[in-house]
């Protein structure tokens, strides 16, 4: 504990100095880390804590981003009120399909709940795809920008930040809660969590559907930043995204995924912006990274200090 | 058998129940009274594990009838059966492999507190008191900071029966409790349940393959043989039935065990 807090300290002190020290470039960069930090740690709430692989977790990304953009070009509303908006909508909509997708899918564990994902977010992906009238198809939503001063870059880094980080308190609550530690007890048996009383699909369900609702926040998070939402956003290809950071920050503490996520991002802009062969990057890191450090960066630290 | 005046903590009536061309049990009848310790035996594939999983939940009968505490509750899903008082524990070792044997607990003791669905408070320093009590309760109060999965084999079963027994149950099956351990551990492990189940007021059916553990604890015996009963009576009564003799063909049930 007394270790955590001056980290923590030095943690938000330096992501609230971070837009003075950077260009606007790499504060883009920044608002797309905390995003995809919060998509990879609502992911991993399921398989680290849960021990619930999910292949279709770009379906609940998407479907918040579609949301937001939706919300913020079609609804018809005064610009300021649909960005005051466009975080609940994002969850909410990502909350909903996520119940109906979970309702199917916690009834197969393993591999099979994964298919079960994966088959729904094929659904989801081929309806952005061809529902041309409502998604834009294949062109997508673009042209999104955030009403007034929240345009700036650093202005709306800040807003991200103060979504992103009661975000992941919240989950961070909520791992650390008893539905929390049953979760954990899932993950390790559950067989013998029914036999202590619990509903093992109904708490799968409910982990389900609020990892889906924060995976939605995120995708929401980014699209008003990057500006607009397309239909690969929702590719089976997309689902892997969550997967790789949060193997590669450690599955098994809270906040490896999110460095997982950071040290993805980077990566992605410094060695796509040198040569083309970026997804022969992204291969050897996760070779290396299965080989090498089963259990992520954050497990390589922990083997460091004992 | 148990005088009509005494109502059942479990009556179990006609119970049958077929996978394919088998028929795995064909009309069990079994009367448990409270504060009973009944022991279920019989030949490999005489049903005993059937039974158990049908009587427990994990699988519905085809016809008959389960009645705890005067409540037909065949074909109730298992969590709900835990939460109305019946608990159970497994053949295969089953506990939390990965969460330390102090949170083995508080799991079973937030889920009987019907805590599942509280997301905020932190977990961590909730029911330590009872869950120190229990442990002390099976003589694993030293290891509470242990992963479970580190514990030896014995120490494991001792976790699952104080696991069960956070859910106050007021019956508790026992698939085979000492499945996998050496001969005079077992005596010791089926000595600590009756002691316990007997201190806390906890009736108990149990299935189990050592005749030497079934005569050390069991009140009753049930035989099954072919998927029905083939013989019920007290310890001696079993073991004078010719029968129950042919059944367990060259092998002569004697108060130390089967000898072979």
């Amino acid at each position: 504990m007394s270790r955590k807090v001056p980290i923590a300290l030095g943690g938000a002190l330096a992501l609230a100095a971070l837009p003075f020290a950077i260009s606007d470039f790499w504060i883009f960069i920044a608002i797309e880390v905390l995003a995809f930090a919060l998509y990879a740690v609502s992911f991993n709430v399921l398989l680290g804590y849960g021990g619930m692989l999910s292949f279709g977790h770009a379906a609940f990304f998407g479907i918040g981003a579609y949301a937001a953009a939706l919300l913020v070009k079609k609804a018809g509303m005064a610009p300021g009120l649909a960005f005051a908006l466009f975080p609940l909508a994002a969850m909410a909509a990502a909350a909903l399909v996520a119940a109906i997708i979970g309702f199917f899918s916690v009834r197969r564990s393993g591999i099979y709940f994964g298919m079960l994902t994966f088959a729904f977010q094929m659904l989801l992906y081929t309806i952005a795809l061809k529902a041309t009238g409502l998604t834009g198809g294949d062109d997508g939503i673009t042209g999104l920008k955030p009403p007034g001063a929240f345009a700036r870059p650093a202005v709306y880094y800040y807003f991200a930040l103060a979504i992103t980080v009661p975000a992941l308190y919240v989950l961070y609550r909520l791992v650390s809660s008893p539905f929390g530690t049953i979760l954990r007890a899932l993950r390790s048996n559950p067989r013998r969590v029914q036999t202590i009383g619990v509903n093992v699909r109904s708490h799968q369900l409910a982990a389900f559907v609020i990892s889906g609702a924060f995976a939605g926040l995120a995708g929401a998070l980014f699209a008003m930043s990057s500006g607009n939402v397309f239909p690969g956003w929702l590719n089976w290809t997309a689902s892997a995204t969550p997967i790789v950071m949060a193997v590669l920050g450690g599955v098994s503490t809270f906040l490896g995924p999110a460095l997982g996520a950071a040290v993805y991002v980077v990566l992605e802009v410094m060695i796509s912006g040198r040569t083309e062969y970026w997804p022969l990057a992204m291969g050897v890191i996760i070779l290396a990274l299965v080989l090498l450090m089963p259990a992520g960066l954050t497990g390589l630290a922990r083997a460091r200090r004992t | 058998m148990m005088s009509a005046a005494v109502i059942p903590i479990l009556q179990v009536t006609a119970l049958a129940k077929r996978f394919g061309g088998l028929q795995a049990l064909g009309g069990v009848e079994l009367a448990v009274a409270p504060g009973e310790f009944r022991a279920i035996i019989g030949p490999n594939g005489a049903g005993k594990s059937t039974f158990f999983n049908t009587i427990t939940g994990l699988l519905r009968p085809d016809s008959g009838r389960v009645i705890f505490e005067g409540r037909d509750v065949a074909g109730t899903a298992p969590h709900l059966l835990v939460r109305q008082g019946m608990g159970r524990t497994f053949q295969i070792t089953s506990m939390f492999p990965d969460l330390s044997v102090r949170e083995n607990l508080q799991v079973a003791l937030l889920a009987h507190a019907r805590r599942n669905w509280s997301i905020w408070p932190y977990a961590r320093q909730m029911h330590t008191e009872r869950a120190h009590e229990l442990l002390h309760l099976v003589g694993l109060a030293g290891d509470a900071g242990l992963p479970a999965g580190t514990l030896a084999h014995g120490d494991q079963k001792r976790l699952e029966l104080a696991i069960a027994l956070a859910g106050e149950p007021r019956l508790l099956l026992l698939d085979e409790p000492t499945a996998g351990m050496a001969a005079q551990e077992r005596i010791e492990s089926i000595s600590l349940v009756h002691r316990l189940a007997t201190q806390l007021g906890v009736s108990c059916v149990f299935t189990e393959h050592d005749m030497a553990v079934v005569f050390a604890v069991a009140t009753n015996i049930t035989v099954l043989h072919q998927g029905r009963v083939l013989a019920e009576g007290s310890p001696a009564q079993v073991r004078a039935n010719p029968l129950v003799q042919q059944v367990y063909l060259g092998e002569s049930i004697t108060s130390e065990g089967v000898c072979r």
